[in-house]
């Protein structure tokens, strides 16, 4: 039996409305329990072609398939696609006008119709396990940045979704705080969950990832599981990009 | 502490510039020809006039010893009438009296023409304040809608509202639309008020909408919640915080352009003060009684806002 396929995504092209291409002739699949890892030059396309996959950045062409919900047609439903795929921005994006607890309950309550009691549950399980069981009557504004990251994981996992999907996030955090983030991440690849990863932190595109993929102006050029990526890398722009940054 | 030292300086200093204004105003009315009778105006706040009673027909009085009774025969029929329910009485003992002449008063403790418009002011001030906030926050959600449909009409009542006068609107919709509706000058102001302030308010939600970071409604369509969900549950309560002092102001404006409503057959504030100028001649200690209650109104209001606002600042 083979595993399933949950994101397919065939030559997708993004032209914004000004004529600038995002993203060329881009295709991937993500199977089940897979961790991808995307890295690239800022302005690569990595960002915009993850948050292809939920919906937040339309394409203008090709073809893509989330959990069964096909993506490029008009008719797209994308508020049951986004129930299944989990979004962690950079910038956290919490919602400050509710506590740690609130932030998580919000969508499985509203979207989910969970009681709030079953929600409440469910969140503060969450909070365990992200190691932040402490902070549940807090307000975002009260938490450090790497526990408020902590929190949006836990807010996107409330959903149960069947992929996560995660915009760079431990860019927008203090050197000291990036290591609580990564590590709530590996345990979740460790538990199987399927992940999309853009990011820059190479020590964890190199010990979770199953295959890590470089883009550059718009464009994969190339996939490989990470010890190929890493210390065989074939392509000349690669070369040139693992060179600066490591 | 020098450093507060300094800073109390400072307002001693304040206080002797008003002081010295104040003292230039006093005696710029001092070389002017005019009688300040301050002692008239307590009258037109409280008033002790209370029920006139009035002779129902021409006839005879007759004042009973303790002054408690009151009684009245008829001039050309046998017929008689007494009073009892009053604190004073005008007449004398067998005066000549005729139909609706005042024969006694009753003294009570009630509100003066000022109080009266005073409430009066509040009263279309608030259910204007009403009003405006919703119409405001229909409009400015179809300010930021989807639909083009709807950002056209809620633009062109915006532009429509805040590129003519209030006084001229009001003219509008009391003369032509009070007229086809049947509205009452009551109405007509609460219409005029509410229709103008709520373009303000329209823009205020629509600035209050906007300055959400863009995040938040990503951050909730990730998480599968719709537009209207998106809006209630994450946008509108970030915006509240944010649009709450711009309302105050909005609402402080709206109880001085209540002043406007006047022009109507409407005995607000301002009207009850220029009526109660006619019949004091004294505009100078009117006017700034009835300038000292507007600012009451706004002060209360302000204040009120203020506690609103640091209980919003306490969640972070």
């Amino acid at each position: 039996m083979s595993t399933p396929v949950l994101i397919e995504a065939r030559s997708i092209e993004k032209r914004y409305p000004n004529g600038v291409l995002g993203l060329k002739r881009a295709s991937l699949s993500v199977q089940a329990g897979e961790v991808v890892v995307i890295v690239g030059p800022s302005g690569s396309g990595k960002s915009t072609l993850l948050r292809t996959f939920n919906g937040l950045e339309s394409i203008t062409g090709g073809e893509i398939v989330v959990d069964g919900h096909v993506l490029h047609q008009r008719s797209a439903d994308l508020r049951s696609l986004r129930q299944r795929v989990g979004m962690v921005f950079q910038q956290f994006n919490l919602f400050p006008h509710l506590t740690v607890l609130e932030n998580l309950s919000l969508a499985p309550v509203k979207v989910l119709k969970l009681s709030a009691a079953a929600a409440d549950e469910r969140a503060r399980a969450l909070l365990v396990k992200v190691g932040l069981s402490d902070k549940c009557d807090c307000y975002p504004s009260q938490l450090s940045g790497g526990q408020q990251q902590r929190v949006a994981i836990a807010r996107a996992l409330a959903m149960q979704p069947a992929v996560m999907l995660f915009d760079e996030p431990t860019s927008a955090l203090d050197p000291e705080m990036v290591g609580e983030v990564l590590e709530v991440m590996k345990q979740l690849a460790t538990e199987g969950m399927t992940m999309c990863v853009v990011t820059h932190e190479m020590g964890f595109a190199r010990a979770v990832a199953d295959r890590v993929i470089f883009m550059d102006a718009g464009e994969i050029l190339c996939e490989d599981p990470p010890s190929a990526f890493f210390d065989a890398p074939k392509h000349e722009r690669l070369k040139t990009f693992l060179r600066q940054i490591l | 502490m020098p450093n507060s030292t300094s800073r109390w300086l400072w307002h001693g200093l304040a206080v002797a510039v008003l002081a010295v204004f104040g003292a230039s105003l006093y005696i710029a009315s001092k070389r002017i020809d005019y009688t300040w009778r301050w002692e008239r105006i307590p009258q037109y706040l409280i008033s002790t006039e209370g029920e006139e009673q009035k002779a129902p027909f021409d006839g005879f009085v007759a004042v009973s010893e303790d002054g408690k009774q009151l009684s009245m025969t008829a001039l050309r029929s046998s017929e008689t009438t007494s009073f009892t329910d009053f604190s004073r009485v005008l007449v004398g003992n067998g005066d000549l009296v005729f139909e609706g002449d005042v024969l006694a008063k009753k003294d009570q403790l009630g509100p003066g023409p000022l109080l009266i418009g005073l409430w009066l002011t509040l009263k279309i001030s608030a259910l204007s304040l009403v009003f405006a906030l919703v119409l405001g926050l229909v409009v400015g959600l179809g300010r930021v809608s989807k639909n083009p449909a709807a950002r056209d009409l809620a633009a062109f009542y915006v532009e429509v509202i805040r590129g003519t006068p209030l006084l001229v609107q009001i003219f509008i919709v009391y003369f032509f639309i009070g007229t086809v509706l049947q509205l009452s000058a009551f109405a007509a102001g609460v219409v005029a008020l509410s229709v103008f302030t709520g373009a303000y308010v329209a823009e205020i939600v629509r600035a209050g909408i906007e300055a959400v970071p863009k995040g938040q409604v990503e951050a909730a369509q990730s998480l599968g919640l719709s537009g209207f969900q998106t809006m209630r549950h994450v946008i509108l309560p970030q915006a509240t915080r944010r649009v709450l002092p711009p309302l105050a102001g909005q609402s402080i404006n709206l109880i001085k352009d209540s002043s406007l409503v006047s022009v109507m057959a409407l005995t607000d504030l301002t009207k009850a003060g220029r009526e109660v100028v006619s019949s004091t001649f004294s505009p100078f200690e009117v006017w700034f009684v009835v300038a000292l209650m507007y600012l009451l109104l706004t002060g209360v209001l302000s204040i009120a806002v203020r506690r609103l606002e640091k209980r919003f600042a306490a969640q972070g």
